[in-house]
């Protein structure tokens, strides 16, 4: 719980987890831009709270409230605006450095994703959180947690590996 | 889950964009302040917004609902105050209702009760307060809140209806 980590460990922890958390921030939100800049509150928002380091469970969960919350004010901004634009569509392209097609392929069946396994899929694969990390980040079960990832696989298998 | 080692392995092939050298420059500036520091967290150029954040909040919407049950009081008040006025003919017709007790007026209302019927729960997950540091969980509830006055020398009674939102933050404990 005590915030014992010096200020060195917190820059190389944020050097190695950011463009994982950025892609996770990303499912929620427009652009780039505005995932590094959720990132960025929470990010600073837990180093300030003088949580441990490792509770990488809370730094995910931190994200994914402040994600949602920002994803909120804005869909409601954009309803106010009356703009017609498929708000949701944009804001939930993860985004890759593509190096040929197959990948570009396999990046939009990931984008196809339903949320909640999208999310699941994300946080394992390309931020390697456990399955217990995960259920506590999305106040769900381990059982839950495992099932929504094979669910994904399985979809992904479907959708993208040729039959 | 070995049916899917090979796409597993195909997935972590893709690799995330690095953040920006900007995000990173901003959680440099960030971590050299003081972990107790209050200062906000954005750190980009500084521009007015319109503080939708705050009509949108808890508060906001708390605001909201209470200024609408503070109306429905008062056009409810004016309402069912003047029916018994009529029937009973002792209550001077243009005499103010004062919803707080005067020792010496025949038309002293006096609280006689307080319902709530909460008839929707809804859990609205995980979030950070503004200047909290704990995960708080978020639980909004409707309700209908009835309070009623009762005169105690003519009987009359006066009775207020309207719904209610409730929004609550509960600590959770989140290591």
């Amino acid at each position: 719980m005590e915030n014992v980590a010096t200020d060195e460990e917190w820059r190389v922890c944020f050097s190695q987890l950011a463009p994982g958390l950025v892609l996770f921030a990303r499912q929620w939100v427009r652009s780039s831009a505005d995932a590094e800049d959720v990132v960025q509150e929470a990010f600073v928002r837990f180093w300030r709270g003088n949580h441990s380091i490792g509770n990488r469970a809370l730094l995910y969960a931190t994200v994914r409230s402040i994600a949602l919350d920002f994803l909120r004010r804005n869909s409601r901004r954009a309803q106010r605006e009356s703009s017609a634009s498929s708000e949701m569509e944009q804001s939930v392209q993860p985004k890759f450095a593509i190096e040929d097609e197959s990948q570009q392929l396999l990046a939009a069946a990931v984008d196809g994703l339903p949320n909640e396994q999208r999310e699941v899929l994300v946080m394992k694969l390309w931020n390697e959180l456990t399955f217990a990390e995960i259920a506590s980040a999305l106040g769900i079960s381990q059982n839950t947690a495992a099932s929504r990832y094979r669910y994904a696989l399985g979809a992904l298998k479907k959708s993208f590996i040729p039959q | 889950m070995n049916d899917f080692s090979e796409l597993e392995d195909q997935l972590r092939k893709l690799r995330p964009l690095a953040p920006s050298e900007d995000l990173i420059a901003r959680i440099e500036r960030a971590l050299a302040k003081p972990a107790n520091c209050s200062a906000p967290v954005w750190d980009a150029s500084p521009r007015w917004r319109w503080p939708w954040h705050f009509i949108e909040s808890p508060y906001g919407i708390s605001l909201g609902f209470g200024l609408a049950a503070a109306a429905a009081l008062l056009i409810f008040a004016r309402v069912e105050v003047e029916s018994p006025k009529r029937e009973i003919g002792t209550l001077a017709l243009r005499a103010p209702v004062s919803i707080v007790p005067s020792r010496d007026s025949s038309a002293e209302f006096v609280p006689a009760d307080l319902t709530q019927v909460v008839y929707n729960t809804r859990d609205e997950g995980l979030l950070f307060p503004a200047g909290s540091d704990q995960p708080m969980r978020r639980l909004r509830s409707q309700k209908r809140e009835t309070l009623q006055w009762r005169n105690p020398k003519t009987g009359a009674s006066l009775r207020v209806s309207y719904p209610s939102e409730e929004i609550s933050l509960i600590p959770i404990s989140g290591e």
